[in-house]
């Protein structure tokens, strides 16, 4: 009786309790008629938030577009990429009002729903501003070109089997067939064109990594994904496939690009596998299988001028294997191309960049940075504190600072290609200079690498301790902080054009100490002892056998 | 006649259940009740506590008199003696005393735990007493700038950081206009101008008017070199937040920009993070030393936009 009332209330409470906001990215009406004043308090909303990336004019061409990319749309052209419209068609309203609502992951373009940020924008100033955005390009006036009344409009297949094997399997061979491999490369790395792609304006755009979720700006899920090879990417070269391929077809290869991508680790804290025999240098050695993961995010370079928006480089795998003399850490990293050449005469010079002033704090995406094969090499380096941390003090994680030095092993592409000593040893102290290189008979790291399918592995490795005052030193049990900065070479990246990680930490367990058994072994035997103790007590007192 | 569990299951079923009510109990109904997505565990002190309290209980329960202790104790003692047969007996001390081992066990092993950071996020160590009462001249901009804003409006020519120059030359030779305050034309701005043309300019509509031009260039310097990191949501969440572990600050939170005076806004913008004392762990941050990059009057600027679009207002310092 109490409990069955009890339960009722707790479930008249439950009832009671209003529900997690749940964000729309589907507006509960159609757009209001646009009137004039719905219009100018569009523009209203637009010349304070939206104008300062997409232009006065909605031309793409704001104080902030040079340091993006992509690049603002140009919303004079009325061309948008993320849509349920055939492929080359204007967008819906609703189209533009998902995009608004939850902006374009990974980009600078935000959510605006304010069901997500607090100081967003409600339904109806969505709608206001969607407004004023349309009137930049004159097809939307046109009610032929509209996609609802000409029927040109997409939508998900009628049937939608669940994600399973079978289905990743059929996706694969429509993979392979309808070769979408030709761009995005067989692994999905955005490897297969062997030279960089353009959007329809000559801006250099990426071919997509779909491995990695983050970036898939449409949104990740399979739905999403279907409707990305039914609509096109309008202004890019990825076409649509409505004609090609089935709606099972795309169903399944939509469920297998959502098979491969990848599920980012949690800990921040890397265990090195101890082995007895030796370190693997190779980084296809099949030891690096037992290895536990550590996924480490990096960002553009965005402390210290110039600063970088644009890193191509957001993830490194890192793993680790130690002895009792040395220790390995294996890196894997996406990078669509290969590259292996260095020219020092195309580095761009900082000193006005330096400056305190105008347009000092960024470099152009597009313009002051060369973003080209053969101009800049593929470059990752690891850093570490040079003294042991004490609490939790460490030295910055650009490049430590004036007091605290670190130590960075700088492996560079074109120098393996050319089999020559890849990986340097060196040492900062902030950023202002590079790295100090450590004189030749202070060159310990050695190093090998391997890039296949658009993605680079590598292996550096050092004894544990060496005897020089200016190199990490690994202690079983300690905590050593370590960091990366990567170098894509062909997205232009060189000196501070980087990314760069946080701290994370290496920790290459401590043997368990014998006491520990012995403890154990105590417990064990005394609670033995006594149970039996007691087991010959009771059997020597006379029972009364109850039953 | 009903079949009475002996009282030693009873007493270790209780225990039992009251621990799961406890530990799984308690938080399944309270993510019920405050409709949070995430259970509210009890502390593991109070788990404690109440587990004392109901052997406690039970204890007195069970020695209350003699017939329940007896009862209490008559499946121990059979056990014990081999009444269940002696390999159960053989078996469960075994059992008993592995348990007794794995709990010493789990105790003395060395647990991995990196290093905890414990951070302060408003650190006043060295916070300059001085900057405690710095107004944003940005923000309060004097009668005579006031008095000069109407000037260049008078001639249409209101002056702009360089940076945003280029899209207003575009905007004038798209649209043939040639004032630039048309092309921001907030209310403010249309009643500035509406006043000009009547030759009748109330000063607080200038000062108004004015604002919104700081503002505007504030926010366009502020997309320029915050939104990266912080977002043009001012919330955090810009498209580099992902890749640092100590995350941007969220602007539109409570407990941020609005809890402190301007001047230390000011101060943490040009200072960045190795102006950090030692409690708030300057190694972790990547807030860049602006005054590196940034002029004073820009730093305010970005300030002075920066309030406005988190929709917050910074502390008034306390008189003293």
């Amino acid at each position: 009786m109490i409990f069955g009332k009890l339960g009722a209330a707790l479930t008249l409470m439950a009832l009671m309790v209003p529900g997690i906001t749940q964000a729309s990215t589907v507006p509960s009406g159609s757009m209001p008629k646009a009137t004039e004043e719905f219009v100018e308090k569009g523009r209203q909303i637009y010349i304070k938030r939206c104008s300062f990336c997409h232009g006065l004019l909605g031309d793409g061409n704001g104080p902030a577009a040079d340091y993006l990319d992509p690049r603002p749309r140009d919303f004079t052209l009325g061309t948008y990429k993320f849509r349920t419209t055939i492929s080359g068609e204007l967008p819906t309203d609703n189209d533009l009002f998902r995009t608004v609502s939850r902006g374009l992951p990974s980009t600078a373009m935000q959510a605006f729903d304010s069901d997500l940020i607090k100081n967003g924008l409600s339904e109806e100033e969505r709608w206001q501003v969607i407004s004023y955005i349309k009137t930049f390009a004159v097809e939307f006036d046109n009610p032929d070109m509209d996609p609802i009344k000409t029927g040109k409009t997409v939508s998900l297949p009628a049937n939608m089997p669940p994600f399973s094997p079978e289905l990743v399997a059929k996706g694969k061979e429509v993979f392979l067939n309808a070769k979408c491999w030709s761009c995005h490369g067989k692994a999905g790395r955005g490897d297969g064109n062997k030279e960089f792609r353009k959007d329809d304006w000559g801006f250099p755009i990426r071919i997509r990594n779909v491995t990695h979720p983050w970036k898939i700006k449409g949104g990740g899920d399979v739905e999403q994904i279907y409707l990305r090879f039914t609509s096109g990417i309008n202004g890019t070269p990825m076409p649509s496939f409505v004609k090609t391929l089935s709606e099972d077809d795309r169903w399944a290869l939509a469920n297998y690009i959502k098979s491969l991508q990848h599920n980012l680790t949690s800990q921040q804290v890397l265990t090195a596998l101890t082995v007895e025999g030796d370190v693997p240098t190779d980084p296809a050695n099949e030891a690096w299988n037992n290895a536990q993961p550590m996924d480490m995010r990096l960002a553009g370079q965005v402390i210290v001028p110039p600063r970088w928006q644009n890193p191509s480089i957001e993830m490194v795998t890192i793993q680790a294997i130690a002895n009792d003399r040395n220790i390995a850490f294996k890196l894997t990293w996406d990078d669509p191309f290969k590259d292996i050449k260095h020219d020092v005469t195309k580095e761009l010079n900082t000193d006005e960049i330096q400056k305190v002033g105008i347009f000092n704090s960024y470099v152009a995406a597009n313009g002051m940075i060369p973003r080209a094969l053969d101009t800049f090499r593929d470059s990752v380096a690891l850093q570490f504190p040079v003294k042991e941390p004490s609490g939790t003090k460490k030295p910055h994680f650009l490049r430590g600072d004036s007091s605290n030095q670190v130590n960075l092993w700088i492996w560079n592409a074109d120098v393996a290609e050319a089999g020559g000593k890849a990986t340097v040893d060196a040492n900062a102290r902030g950023w202002r200079q590079p790295p100090k290189i450590q004189k030749d008979d202070q060159q310990q790291v050695v190093s090998q690498a391997n890039w296949d399918q658009g993605q680079w592995t590598m292996v550096m490795k050092r004894a544990l301790t060496t005897d020089d005052k200016n190199d990490v030193q690994f202690m079983p049990g300690k905590f050593i902080p370590m960091s990366i900065n990567a170098w894509d070479g062909s997205n232009g990246e060189h000196g501070l054009v980087m990314s760069v990680s946080s701290w994370h930490y290496v920790l290459i367990e401590a043997p368990m100490p014998i006491t520990v058994y012995i403890f154990t072994a105590l417990g064990f035997l005394l609670t033995g002892g006594v149970l039996v103790w007691f087991a010959k007590k009771a059997q020597a007192e006379p029972g009364s056998e109850a039953t | 006649m009903k079949s009475r569990l002996n009282s030693f299951w009873t007493v270790l079923l209780s225990v039992v259940v009251i621990y799961l009510i406890v530990k799984f109990g308690i938080p399944a109904v309270a993510r019920q009740v405050t409709g949070l997505p995430f259970p509210l565990p009890v502390p593991g002190a109070l788990i404690f506590i109440y587990m004392v309290l109901t052997l406690i209980a039970m204890f007195l329960l069970v020695t209350f008199d003699d017939g329940p202790l007896n009862d209490f104790l008559r499946p121990i003692k059979r056990f014990l003696r081999g009444d269940f047969s002696k390999p159960v007996r053989a078996v469960g001390i075994v059992l008993i005393s592995a348990a007794a081992g794995w709990y010493v066990y789990d105790n003395a092993v060395p647990k991995i735990a990196a290093p905890l950071a414990l951070r302060i996020q408003h650190p006043s160590s060295n916070f300059p007493k001085k900057m405690e009462d710095a107004q944003n001249p940005m923000a309060n901009p004097t009668e005579d700038q006031v008095a000069a804003f109407i000037e260049q409006a008078k001639a249409g020519e209101v002056q702009f950081i360089e940076q945003v120059i280029p899209d207003f030359e575009t905007w004038k030779e798209e649209t043939g206009e040639e004032d630039p305050l048309l092309a921001i034309n907030t209310p403010a701005i249309k009643k500035f101008r509406a006043e000009l043309e009547a030759d009748n300019v109330d000063n607080e509509t200038a000062h108004a008017a004015l604002m919104e031009v700081r503002l505007f260039q504030g926010r366009a310097l502020y997309a320029m070199n915050c939104r990266p990191c912080h977002g043009d949501s001012t919330a955090g969440d810009g498209p580099m937040a992902d890749g640092f572990k100590l995350r941007p600050i969220n602007f539109t939170d409570n407990g941020t920009i609005e809890t402190i005076v301007e001047g230390y806004t000011f101060w943490r913008v040009e200072n960045g993070g190795p102006g950090l004392p030692l409690e708030a762990t300057p190694w972790d941050s990547a807030m860049p030393e602006w005054k590196v990059s940034l002029t004073e009057e820009e730093r305010w600027l970005i300030i002075m936009a920066e309030y406005d679009m988190a929709e917050k207002t910074p502390r008034i310092p306390e008189k003293h």
